[in-house]
């Protein structure tokens, strides 16, 4: 065989090689693409109706429309809360100028945390808008909500509250858990949260 | 010899393949598709349902596709250890008379099983930057490692290959340059890319293009070096073709090849400045960016020993 023949058969030998991988390259990513995106519906919302701590009614309906991050915690709690509203303040700062996603905390502890105190938890969160919204009203109400609604335990509050936090989409159905103090999880947040945005009407 | 020749050859392809799932396991997000290493969420085998998620990993981590894309990614890196450990021990048994494929043999070894180690710290270390780089810059050497002994395991056979091959003068110095240039470049890219992840974290609903353009420097230097590098890869590429004597075959075809890698990988450069990044052109870019490296060094051993023969 020539050098020349053998070169062409080299070179057109690489053609269908790299076809073939660039099929399984596409279906690979494809795959993943498709796992991340289509993310189960866990549960969908009741009827609801809390106070934001703007004075104002909040409930089902402001969920709708809407994707949501909600979350359950008390302003004086020195366990987890902190760093879960850390975490829930960096999403807010990540989705500035999105008010297509917004950010719920809904506190376990309504005795304490008059409207007074949640604005000024919130202010010290960095919170100058509406799509972080902190919500209060009767402890039996919350604590329904919290187990029949959001399919989290709520025994024991408001010292025993989930850690977790909850995506909801926006028909207010429950897309997704994840642990509201740990840093990868919050990295697997925003991808779903990216991905469900990019589905939105 | 011949088994040794053989089975070098093997592993080489399998470096290339290993690199390609690589890249294909960094653009489809499942790096941490397994969040443990050597096990995937506490077991050998990846969970195929969430109820076998332990509870010490949050459910929200476990994705079964991003985890058995990951996990296939450990296999063929595995089984390409297994491979290239074969074929170290082959060297040591049947090569010690050649100190070139002993220590490109040898290297080899110990850098694939570096490369499976420092993976469980760019694991560990939550996919950091950094680590991702020197995961990349590792599986290059590997490479190189691994072109040099399978080189050097064909000289062995036919030891009067290059014999009568005269290359330009500076060839080896102007190639040098451009693998130097390469190396530099394959680094720049994973920075790049990390720095884009993290973009992408923190400005989730951007477009790929407002991305690229908050890279600023970084993204006008890899730009500016690839047309640098095409351009003495042309002048190179020309030289090579048409003032080489007796210009070997394997030489010949590596040049023509890091001809055309370096078009394709060029035009690729265009596809993202202008529609953005799609996952499929990544995954090639950063191949091919492999496989040029790789001929870039084929002809380098080749002139080298041209050299010695003169």
């Amino acid at each position: 065989m020539s050098k020349h023949s053998q070169t062409k058969m080299i070179f057109g030998l690489f053609i269908p090689i790299g076809l073939v991988m660039a099929l399984i390259a596409y279906f690979v990513v494809d795959r993943a693409k498709e796992s991340v995106s289509d993310l189960p519906v866990i549960g969908e919302i009741p009827q609801f109706v809390l106070l934001a701590s703007d004075s104002t009614a909040f409930g089902t309906e402001e969920l709708k429309g809407k994707l949501s991050v909600v979350d359950f915690i008390f302003t004086h709690c020195k366990g987890p809360c902190p760093v879960m509203s850390a975490n829930m303040a960096e999403l807010y700062d990540k989705f500035d100028g999105h008010p297509e996603i917004q950010f719920v905390s809904i506190t376990v502890d309504p005795l304490t945390d008059s409207l007074g105190v949640m604005q000024e938890y919130a202010a010290n969160f960095g919170v100058d808008d509406k799509r972080w919204r902190f919500l209060t009203g009767q402890i039996e109400d919350i604590a329904e909500l919290c187990e029949k609604g959001f399919l989290l335990a709520a025994d024991d509050l408001p010292g025993n509250h989930s850690t977790k936090f909850v995506l909801l989409d926006d028909q207010a159905r429950i897309r997704g858990y994840y642990d509201g103090r740990d840093p990868a999880s919050m990295t697997v947040l925003t991808t779903h949260i990216q991905s469900l945005a990019r589905q939105l009407p | 010899m011949k088994v040794f020749r053989r089975l070098a050859l093997i592993s080489t392809i399998g470096t290339y393949l290993v690199i390609f799932i690589g890249g294909l396991v960094r653009v489809s997000g499942a790096g941490l598709g397994c969040p443990d290493w050597p096990k995937c969420f506490g077991r050998w085998f990846p969970p195929t349902s969430i109820d076998q998620v332990p509870g010490y990993f949050d459910a929200s981590r476990f994705n079964i596709v991003l985890a058995w894309i990951e996990y296939i990614n450990r296999l063929c890196g595995m089984t390409l250890g297994i491979l290239i450990l074969i074929t170290a021990i082959l060297a040591v048994k049947h090569c010690r008379h050649n100190f070139k494929v002993m220590v490109g043999a040898l290297s080899s070894a110990i850098l694939v099983t570096l490369v499976g180690f420092q993976g469980a710290f760019v694991i560990s270390s939550e996919l950091e930057p950094f680590a991702v780089s020197i995961h990349m810059l590792l599986a290059l050497l590997l490479a190189s490692a691994m072109i040099y002994t399978t080189q050097h395991a064909y000289y062995e056979e036919d030891k009067r290959t290059e014999e009568k091959t005269v290359y330009p003068s500076r060839t080896q110095k102007f190639i040098f340059m451009i693998w130097i240039i390469t190396g530099i470049q394959v680094v720049l890219g994973t920075q790049m890319r990390s720095k884009l992840e993290i973009l992408a974290q923190q400005f989730p609903l951007k477009t790929d293009l407002e991305w690229l353009d908050q890279l600023g420097a970084f993204s006008h230097s890899h730009m500016g070096l690839g047309l640098i590098m095409l351009l003495l890869t042309i002048l190179a590429g020309r030289r090579i073709l048409v003032g080489t004597k007796s210009l070997p075959a394997l030489a010949r075809n590596a040049t023509i090849a890091m001809l055309v890698l370096i078009s394709i990988q060029i035009l690729l450069g265009f596809v993202f400045m202008l529609i953005g990044m799609p996952e499929l052109a990544r995954v090639f870019h950063l191949w091919i960016a492999s496989m040029f490296f790789g001929a870039t060094l084929i002809i380098y051993n080749s002139a080298r020993r041209a050299r010695s023969h003169s």
